[in-house]
C-alpha cells in the first residue's frame, strides 16, 4: 500500500464526508432538508466576522489540549488528564494574573501563562513520576488527578477565591492581564489567544520533527526497551513528556482564562475541552498541523450547530452525530483505508 | 392570585390589541432541555405563555460555556424576549443586553452584579428555603430509621438554600416531636451527569439512609432511580419540579421552585408592557415555592403530619416562621415557639 505524503489528510477528509453523508440521512429523517442545514451550519460558523470570532474563540484551548494529548500520544504515553492540567493551569495563571495587577502587560500576561503552563506541567508530572518509579498506569492515574484536580478548583472558586452573590466565581483578573483583542463584535471579542496556540502548534513541530529530544522522545514511545539499549534515560523521558503535555493542557487554561470575557474562573471551566483534546489529537493524527485543522473542525461544528438549532430547528444532538462518525472512521482507519484501495483497484482494471 | 390576575388582564389585551408579534428564545445552560429541572420548567413556562399568546417560541441548547456569549447575542438579534437559564450565564447576560437595549432579557436563578443600572432585565430568585423547609419536615416525619440525606450538585447558593432549609425543617420536626434525626449531606459537584447522583444517593442508602433529598439538576434522575433500585422503605424527594412521576411511589414528594411562573410572568409582563426590570424574589407566599401534591404517596403520609404542614405553610406566609437562607442563619436557627393545631 503506498502511503504517500497525502495519506494522513486523505482518511481525515473522507471521514469527515462520509459522517456528513451519514448526518443528512439522519436530518432527512426528522424531516427537514440537510443542504439547508449545512449551509446554516457553515454560515454559523464561518459567515461573517461574528461568526468566525466564535468558532476561533472555541478553537484557541481545543488546539492546546489537541496538542496536549497528541504529544503524549506520539511519546507513547497516554495523557487522558488534560482535563486537570487545564484546571490547575487556569487556576493558578489566574491567581498569577489577579495578584500582579501592578505589572505592566508586556510582563504579567507572559508570566501569568508561564505559571499557568508549570501548573499544568507539575500536575502531569506527578503521574509521570507514578509510571516512572512505581509503574502505574497513566491512564489511571491521570484521570484520577482530573478529579482532584476539578474539586480543588471548584473549592477555590466556591471558598477562598469567590467573590460576590450568585454564580461561584472568582474575582476578575488585572487588566494588564487580559489578552489584547484583535477585534471585537458586539459582546464577542477575539483575542491574540489563537496567535499563541498556532505558534505553540509550530514549537511543538519543530521539537518532535526536527530536534534530538523529539528524537528521543519519539524512539521512547516506538519502542521503550530499545531507546534504553541506545542509551536514553527512560524515566526522565516520560516524566519530562508528561510535564511538556501537561504544560501544553495547562496553557489551554490560562489562554482560555486570560482571551475570554467574563476573564475570571467561573464554574466549571475546562467543560470537557480537556477530554475534547483525545477526540483532537486522534483526528488530527497527532500531527501539530493536523491538530490545528481538527480543532478548527470541532469548534466549526459546534459554532455551527448553535446556528442550526436557531435558524433550521435542527437539534445540537446532530454534532454529536457527526463528531462520533469522524472519530469512529479515523480511530477504525482500516475502513477509510479500504475505500481508497478499493477506489485505486478499480482505476487499475478500468 | 397573581397569574390569575394576568390572564384576565392578558385576555383583555389580547382582544384589543391583535397580532402580537413577539417572539421568545430561550438559551439553556450546558444542562440542556431534558433535565427534568429548571432548564425544562422555565421552557414549560415560555411555552404555556407562548400558546396563550399565540406567538413564537424557540430554545437554544447551549453546549459549552463560550456557548453563553454567541448564543444569547444571537438570540437576541432574532427574538424580542431572551431567557438566560441558570446562574452560569450571569456575565454572560450582563455582558450581552448592555449591547441590545431594545431587547427584553430575564435571567432565571440569577442576580444583577452589584451597581447594575440597565433596565432591559429582569432576573428571578426563588427562596428554595421554604419549600425545602417542608420536605426537610416530612422527611423527618417519614424516616423509620432516623437518618436521611442530602444530594447536592455544586454548592452554589440556590443549591445551598434547599439544604438550608431542609436541616431547618428536620429540626423543627425534631424539636416538636422529640424525634433525633440525623442527615449525610454529599455533592455531586456536577448538574449533568446522572450517575454521579445514583452513585452518591446508592451510598448513602448503604449507610443506612432511607430518604434521599435531591438539588442537583440532571444528576438527581440518578438519585431517583436509586430510591427505585432499593424499591420499598426507600424514598427520593425531587426537586425544582414535580418530579413524583418520575418514578411513582419511590418519590416522597418534590421541593418545588416554580419557575414555570417565573417565566410565564416575565412573557405576559412583556407581552402587557408592565415589565419590570431588576431582582424578583418569589417565595411561598407568592405561591413560586412549595412541596408537590405527592399524587403517589399521599397515602402513606399520617393525616396530622399533613395537617402540619399545612400550618407551617400558613406560619410561613403569615411571616412568623422564618426560614434561614444562609449557613450562619441556619447556625444561629432557633425553633421558635409554635403552636401545632
Amino acid at each position: 500500500m503506498n502511503r504517500g505524503k497525502w495519506y494522513a489528510f486523505l482518511v481525515p477528509t473522507i471521514s469527515v464526508l462520509i459522517a456528513f453523508l451519514v448526518g443528512s440521512v439522519i436530518i432527512l429523517l426528522i424531516g427537514k432538508n440537510p443542504l439547508t442545514a449545512y449551509v446554516v451550519m457553515f454560515q454559523g460558523a464561518f459567515g461573517g466576522s461574528e461568526q468566525l470570532a466564535d468558532t476561533i474563540v472555541k478553537m484557541t484551548p481545543l488546539v492546546l489540549t489537541g496538542l496536549a494529548v497528541g504529544f503524549g500520544f506520539r511519546a507513547g504515553v497516554f495523557n487522558i488528564g488534560a482535563e486537570g492540567q487545564m484546571a490547575m493551569g487556569a487556576l493558578v495563571g489566574a491567581i498569577v494574573a489577579m495578584s500582579f495587577g501592578a505589572l505592566p502587560p508586556v510582563i504579567l500576561i507572559p508570566l501569568s501563562i508561564i505559571s499557568g503552563m508549570l501548573a499544568g506541567a507539575f500536575w502531569a508530572s506527578i503521574a509521570g513520576f507514578l509510571k516512572a518509579f512505581t509503574g502505574a498506569h497513566e491512564v489511571i492515574s491521570t484521570i484520577m488527578l482530573n478529579w482532584i484536580a476539578i474539586n480543588v478548583t471548584t473549592f477555590m472558586v466556591a471558598g477562598p477565591l469567590a467573590v460576590g452573590t450568585g454564580t461561584p466565581k472568582s474575582p476578575e483578573v488585572a487588566e494588564a492581564a487580559k489578552l489584547p483583542i484583535i477585534f471585537k463584535v458586539q459582546a464577542i471579542e477575539l483575542s491574540i489567544g489563537i496567535v499563541i496556540a498556532v505558534i505553540a502548534a509550530i514549537v511543538m513541530y519543530v521539537l518532535i520533527e526536527k530536534s534530538t529530544m523529539g528524537y528521543e522522545l519519539r524512539g521512547v514511545g516506538f519502542n521503550p526497551y530499545a531507546s534504553e539499549y541506545g542509551g536514553i534515560n527512560i524515566k526522565k523521558n516520560i516524566i519530562m513528556i508528561m510535564a511538556i503535555s501537561g504544560s501544553l493542557a495547562g496553557m489551554a487554561g490560562i489562554v482560555d482564562l486570560l482571551g475570554v470575557p467574563p476573564q475570571r474562573f467561573l464554574g466549571e471551566l475546562t467543560g470537557g475541552r480537556g477530554f475534547d483534546g483525545i477526540t483532537i489529537a486522534l483526528i488530527g493524527r497527532n500531527n501539530p498541523i493536523g491538530i490545528i485543522f481538527a480543532a478548527l473542525l470541532i469548534s466549526a461544528l459546534r459554532t455551527g450547530s448553535n446556528a442550526m438549532q436557531i435558524r433550521a430547528q435542527i437539534p445540537n444532538d446532530i454534532v454529536h452525530i457527526l463528531q462520533g462518525i469522524v472519530i469512529f472512521l479515523v480511530a477504525a482507519e482500516r475502513i477509510v483505508a479500504a475505500l481508497i484501495e478499493w477506489k485505486k483497484r478499480e482505476k487499475v482494471t478500468a | 392570585m397573581r397569574i390569575k390576575l394576568f390572564l384576565v388582564i392578558a385576555l383583555v389585551v389580547l382582544f384589543s390589541v391583535s397580532g402580537l408579534a413577539l417572539r421568545v428564545m430561550m438559551v439553556t445552560d450546558m444542562g440542556g432541555l431534558g433535565d427534568k429541572s429548571f432548564n425544562d420548567g422555565t421552557w414549560e413556562g415560555i411555552v404555556r405563555a407562548a400558546d396563550f399568546l399565540g406567538i413564537d417560541a424557540e430554545v437554544i441548547v447551549s453546549y459549552e460555556m463560550a456557548d453563553y456569549i454567541p448564543n444569547l447575542s444571537s438570540a437576541a438579534r432574532e427574538a424580542d424576549i431572551v431567557f438566560a437559564v441558570g446562574f452560569l450565564m450571569e456575565d454572560a447576560l450582563f455582558r450581552v443586553s448592555a449591547q441590545f437595549p431594545d431587547t427584553y432579557f430575564v435571567g432565571i436563578d440569577i442576580v444583577p452584579p452589584e451597581g447594575w443600572e440597565g433596565d432591559n432585565v429582569a432576573t428571578y430568585i426563588f427562596e428554595e428555603q421554604e419549600g425545602a423547609f417542608l420536605v426537610g419536615y416530612l422527611a423527618a416525619a417519614m424516616t423509620e430509621v432516623g437518618l436521611i440525606g442530602f444530594v447536592g450538585g455544586i454548592p452554589i447558593p440556590p443549591v445551598e438554600r434547599f439544604r438550608y432549609g431542609y436541616e431547618a425543617g428536620i429540626r423543627v420536626y425534631e424539636d416538636l416531636h422529640g424525634k433525633t434525626v440525623d442527615i449525610l449531606r454529599g455533592y455531586t459537584m456536577d448538574f449533568v451527569d446522572p450517575k454521579k447522583g445514583k452513585d452518591l444517593a446508592l451510598a448513602q442508602f448503604a449507610e443506612g439512609a432511607d430518604i434521599v433529598f435531591h438539588a442537583a439538576g440532571a444528576c438527581g434522575i440518578g438519585v431517583i432511580e436509586a430510591a427505585a433500585e432499593r424499591g420499598e422503605g426507600f424514598f427520593a424527594i425531587g426537586v425544582d419540579v414535580d418530579q413524583d412521576y418520575m418514578s411513582p411511589g419511590n418519590v416522597l414528594t418534590s421541593s418545588i421552585k416554580r419557575i414555570d411562573v417565573a417565566s410565564y410572568t416575565a412573557v405576559l409582563s412583556v407581552a402587557l408592557g408592565t415589565f419590570e426590570p431588576g431582582l424578583h424574589v418569589l417565595g411561598i407566599k407568592d405561591e413560586g415555592v412549595g412541596m408537590s401534591e405527592m399524587e403517589y404517596t399521599r397515602h402513606l403520609v399520617p393525616a396530622e403530619v399533613l395537617r402540619e404542614l399545612d400550618f407551617l405553610t400558613e406560619e410561613m406566609k403569615a411571616g412568623t416562621l422564618v426560614i434561614p437562607r444562609t449557613q450562619d442563619e441556619l447556625d444561629a436557627f432557633e425553633v421558635p415557639e409554635i403552636a401545632l393545631p
